[in-house]
């Protein structure tokens, strides 16, 4: 083994590891006591991580006194529904892509990579006027199809790979019992990328939850904004009410790590089930 | 007859992305094209003039200065991420005791929404309530409270910071994978020629890095680039235009002067810098292969 223990090197290892993660944790630890302080004791010039008199009033306020019950159905309702659709035309594209010869198939996934290049700010003035001109400006439609289009290049990307690593044995057979083309797809090929549209869902989810400039954009009635927006808007008031942004945000981090944990150990559980096999 | 059927078949699996990439990605970039030689308002004045946004572009103080302020928070951004993410995935990869718990904790910036991010460190900045002017001031580290994003000297530093500690952790992850794939038999080699820990660090482990770190700083940069949230939500470009990223130039072009040609010329002006950046990198990958 290469990597024979030196002592003092793995201390000053785990010193730089140690405060990296305090690096992190700092900010995310005030962050959490900022959203317990009363709104008397936010404004102290004395830092004090434990808040004298501790209250979840603000995990309530965001509800009842902001419409973020409006914008978190919002957001759930944009991402999974653009979530769903990407991953489903990735998957097709994927398996189109590694099954079947026709031409201009290097071309598309050429141009999908190239599409990473692009500046999104470069769609946002077309796609304002191309929804105000079709009448989805301020709808929930416009979002979905805007995000559906940011997370496709990537998850076709992705799916492609995912696909290549199935072999082409298993549609041979298949075919050779009569199944298909589609049933092929969904019965005997798909299962076995589950593992990788996990993955690739995950990816397409937090690039939808996280999307601010479209957002802010494309909506501009209250009940169409989502929580990137809605945090966003109350940072740029006069006084900020810090306890009450800092519960919004960690609402807004609950899906995502709800998704990173359960998607976690499915993937890791898929991989170890293809590797018995 | 069977690859005919083979073709057609492969072309309706992949029709829906075919379909999303024509529509809203090819048109919408050639419409923004086409729209910056026009001087409009979008509903009906349309008049063609040629190459003139892109002339009053190019003797516009603020949008040369916007420019050249993206460079300078792309460059730190990306040489931050780049430093950080390579060294903390270094780190990782001693097989220490623990690292699964380090290394979820210092994934964790990357979950986080960048408004989420630019709030905690609005925050952390505040130059009355925030965190950082009381521990610098306690540990005797400044005198006097510091307006971190209202100092036109400092502010673009402070918006980098908070972009590094969201941006590097995907450095990591994909530095740590591409540490996966250097073979165990090249350390071994060099063990047997005697080479010391920094020399199989030369001769090995940065070599077996290259493909991984180039591509990730073509990716990182064009990222970066072009990135609006965390400095919008921190200063809106302020103070006088010392953060004044071109995203963030175009934006208010567009929606607050309702300069739909400018701002579009503006836009197309990033996408040519975008292209020529990776060219450039494109072309560095290539010798380096060679």
């Amino acid at each position: 083994m290469t990597r024979n223990a030196i002592r003092p090197a793995d201390a000053v290892a785990y010193g730089l590891l140690v405060l990296s993660s305090l690096v992190v944790l700092v900010p995310v630890g005030w962050m959490l006591s900022t959203a317990l302080k009363g709104s008397d004791e936010l404004f102290s010039q004395t830092v004090r991580w434990l808040p004298q008199n501790p209250s979840l009033d603000a995990f309530v306020r965001v509800f009842t006194d902001y419409p973020f019950g409006a914008y978190f159905a919002n957001s759930i309702l944009i991402v999974t529904v653009s979530t769903v659709i990407a991953i489903a035309f990735a998957a097709l594209a994927g398996y189109g892509v590694t099954r079947f010869h026709f031409r201009g198939r290097g071309s598309l996934m050429t141009f999908l990579l190239l599409t990473q290049m692009f500046p999104s700010i470069m769609l946002l003035i077309p796609y304002f006027k191309l929804f105000q001109s079709v009448g989805l400006i301020d709808t929930r439609t416009a979002l979905i199809i805007a995000y559906v289009s940011f997370q496709l290049p990537l998850c076709s990307w992705m799916m492609v790979g995912y696909f290549r690593s199935v072999p082409t044995e298993l549609d041979a057979a298949a075919a050779v019992d009569g199944c298909s083309r589609l049933r092929t797809f969904f019965q005997i090929i798909l299962p076995l990328t589950l593992p990788g549209v996990a993955a690739t869902a995950i990816y397409a989810f937090i690039s939808g939850w996280n999307e601010y400039l479209f957002a802010l954009v494309l909506t501009s009635s209250e009940d169409k904004k989502t929580v990137p927006v809605g945090i966003g808007q109350l940072i740029g008031q006069y006084r900020i009410q810090w306890n009450d942004l800092m519960a919004a945000s960690l609402y807004a981090l609950v899906p995502l790590t709800l998704i990173f944990i359960f998607l976690q150990r499915r993937i890791i559980s898929g991989m170890t089930a293809g590797a018995v096999k | 007859m069977q690859s005919t059927r083979d073709a057609i078949a492969g072309r309706l699996f992949t029709l829906p992305v075919l379909v999303v990439s024509l529509v809203l990605v090819a048109y919408p970039i050639l419409y923004g094209i086409g729209l910056s030689f026009f001087d409009t308002n979008l509903v009906n004045r349309w008049d063609f003039i040629g190459l003139e946004n892109y002339a009053r572009l190019a003797t516009d103080g603020s949008f040369l200065n916007s420019i050249l302020v993206t460079f300078g928070f792309a460059f730190l951004v990306v040489a931050g991420n780049l430093v950080v993410g390579t060294c903390l995935a270094l780190l990782l990869d001693r097989g220490l005791r623990y690292t699964t718990v380090f290394r979820v904790v210092l994934v964790l910036p990357w979950l986080f929404p960048e408004v989420v991010v630019a709030l905690i460190w609005k925050w952390m900045y505040n130059p009355v309530y925030g965190l950082f002017n009381a521990d610098l001031l306690a540990a005797g580290i400044i005198d006097e409270p510091v307006a971190w994003l209202d100092d036109p000297n400092l502010a673009l530093f402070a918006v980098a910071l908070a972009a590094i500690w969201k941006g590097y952790p995907l450095v990591m992850v994909l530095v740590l994978a591409g540490l996966q794939t250097i073979p165990r038999e090249l350390y071994e080699a060099a063990s047997l020629d005697r080479a010391g820990r920094l020399g199989k660090f030369r001769h090995v482990t940065l070599p077996g890095l290259r493909p991984v770190l180039l591509a990730v700083v073509v990716l990182e940069t064009a990222w970066w680039f072009k990135h609006f949230t965390i400095v919008w939500l921190l200063t809106s470009g302020g103070p006088a235009g010392a953060t004044s990223v071109v995203s963030i130039d175009i934006y208010e072009r567009a929606f607050k002067n309702f300069q739909w040609g400018d701002a579009a010329a503006a836009a197309v002006v990033v996408l040519v810098i975008c292209l020529a950046l990776s060219a450039i990198y494109q072309k560095v990958l290539h010798r380096d292969d060679s």
